[in-house]
């Protein structure tokens, strides 16, 4: 296995496209191509996510794409991991340029949705739990995690409160990231008089339905010429699966495809969680970043929640954690968020993470659920 | 017809028409480590071992995790709000179901008694039981 690397990343700006996902997503890659001074035909294989793309009558987008980049004669793939679809996509990438199958290879994850009522987006969103023991039983999204935040705050004492200092603490980070979806504060008081979606969960401790396209170009060290900057080794890609179904889980208070693929990763990696100089983790809901910190072994059992009420997961605190806003306020669309978490790390090691800076990063770990953690992907990612 | 390949001791169409005629949970019990589930398979989630065997699941349990949803699935347009639960039934397995017509979070509690309530409307339905006639 040869060392790899991210030589390029792009994203555009989250939120509602008024272009189709096939146009977004041409547009990132060839952004993230020349961010890495490469060409196009300098792609070996271009792996796509568009999990809904059905959703804008398009299967097979991976041809159109390298179409639209004046390569149609490299071969392309469309993975589907549910929201971890890019990371998967990273991680098949990475495989391809360490075991020598390809020199660089493009990875690209864009979705749109916003053209759909609010109805058939949380119905897309639910096609990724189980259809028949979960969906068929009521289960949305924000219901299958709002069930795990339930079982959660009873065990550990969880307050309204520490969930909503991980959604205030996000949305600081997404005002000052022109990718974001939301780049608003808002203040706790906004937090606790939002509405109930599903209990115990209000309307701000849910991502929002986003569209948006991000793209990273991974490339073996031959190929590294960054006229943007410095690009970053993949110290590890490590992805793992679990019982998807809630009803099958010994128990309701972590993610267990987390804790396995951090495992992986750290290993991979030969470092200590205390080399990790900043996190972006799939906060597809606020008790998702608590879990996660737990799960990925930053934080003991039970005290994820209250991290961002103490203020350890701020910017500056001991632990910064989705200093992009994460998947919360940032915004989630769906294939294009493990994607946007390396331009996060790309942006913030190569200065471009204009005020919104994690102070002397110089290594970071990426986070990336798919639906309830039937998928999990982690990545490790070092400055040369 | 002759069907070579391994199959469960159910489908899933048996599993929902099962509850859908009001009978009791049907689920698997795994030979090795006892693990009961209501998911369809062919090998324990739990220990790998392949070849489950049918099991009545029961019908009374206990509420371990719930959420009470105002934003429904598009299945349940009119039946919001309405609370998803995780149970674990008397005989040890778990299953997912809901609950009709729970209005708030503070009608419902961990630690609840439900039963299995099939009406015609989908998906493992739950009662509470002191909202049940004594049978």
């Amino acid at each position: 296995m040869r060392e790899t690397w991210v030589v390029g990343a792009a994203s555009n700006r989250f939120g509602k496209m008024a272009e189709t996902a096939r146009e977004a997503a041409t547009r990132v890659s060839l952004a993230a191509i020349q961010r890495a001074g490469l060409e196009p035909r300098d792609i070996g294989h271009t792996f796509v996510a568009n999990c809904f793309g059905l959703a804008e009558h398009q299967a097979h987008v991976g041809p159109l794409i390298n179409n639209g980049l004046g390569i149609p004669d490299v071969p392309s793939v469309t993975l589907e991991s549910a929201c971890s679809s890019s990371s998967a996509a990273l991680h098949e990438a990475f495989v391809h340029v360490a075991g020598g199958f390809a020199e660089a290879a493009l990875v690209v994850g864009a979705e749109r949705l916003s053209h759909l009522d609010t109805l058939s987006a949380t119905s897309y969103f639910a096609i990724a739990a189980d259809y028949a023991f979960e969906t068929k039983n009521g289960a949305t999204f924000p219901g299958l995690y709002a069930t795990l935040a339930s079982a959660y705050a009873k065990e550990y004492s969880a307050t309204p409160e520490m969930f909503g200092a991980i959604a205030v603490k996000n949305h600081a980070n997404a005002a000052r990231n022109p990718h974001a979806h939301f780049q608003k504060e808002i203040s706790l008081a906004t937090y606790l008089a939002s509405p109930t979606i599903a209990t115990p969960f209000r309307l701000y401790d849910c991502c929002p339905f986003s569209d948006g396209a991000a793209a990273v170009v991974v490339a073996a060290k031959e190929r590294i010429r960054s006229p943007v900057g410095e690009p970053l080794v993949i110290r590890a890609s490590a992805r793992a699966g679990a019982v998807t179904d809630m009803q099958d889980r010994p128990d309701l208070l972590g993610l267990p495809s987390t804790r396995l693929a951090a495992e992986k990763a750290f290993r991979q990696a030969r470092l200590e969680r205390s080399a990790i100089d900043f996190l972006e983790v799939h906060d597809c809901f606020t008790i998702a970043e608590a879990l996660a910190i737990e799960d990925l072994g930053f934080v003991p059992k039970g005290l994820g929640a209250r991290q961002a009420a103490d203020g350890v997961t701020a910017r500056d605190g001991k632990l910064p954690v989705n200093p992009s806003g994460g998947l919360k306020a940032k915004g989630h669309p769906v294939s294009a968020t493990g994607a946007s978490q390396v331009v996060e790390v790309f942006e913030q090691f190569n200065g471009l993470a204009h005020g919104r800076e994690v102070p002397r990063a110089e290594t970071a770990l990426t986070h990336n659920v798919g639906a309830t953690g039937g998928s999990c992907s982690v990545h490790i990612f070092s400055r040369r | 017809m002759d069907d070579p390949l391994p199959a469960a001791p159910h489908t899933i169409r048996e599993f929902i028409a099962g509850y859908e005629e009001g009978q009791t949970l049907r689920g698997f019990r795994c030979p090795g480590c006892r693990h009961l589930t209501a998911t369809w398979g062919l090998a324990c989630p739990r220990c790998g071992r392949i070849g489950l065997e049918e099991a009545a699941l029961g019908s009374e349990g206990t509420v371990v995790a719930f959420t009470v949803l105002s934003v429904p699935g598009d299945e349940f347009v009119n039946d919001a709000p309405y609370a998803y639960v995780v149970v674990e039934l008397d005989g040890g397995a778990r299953v997912t179901g809901w609950i009709p017509a729970v209005r708030s979070a503070a009608e419902l509690a961990l630690g609840d008694r439900v039963r299995f309530a099939p009406s015609y409307r989908p998906g493992v339905q739950f009662a509470k039981i002191p909202d049940l006639p004594e049978r």
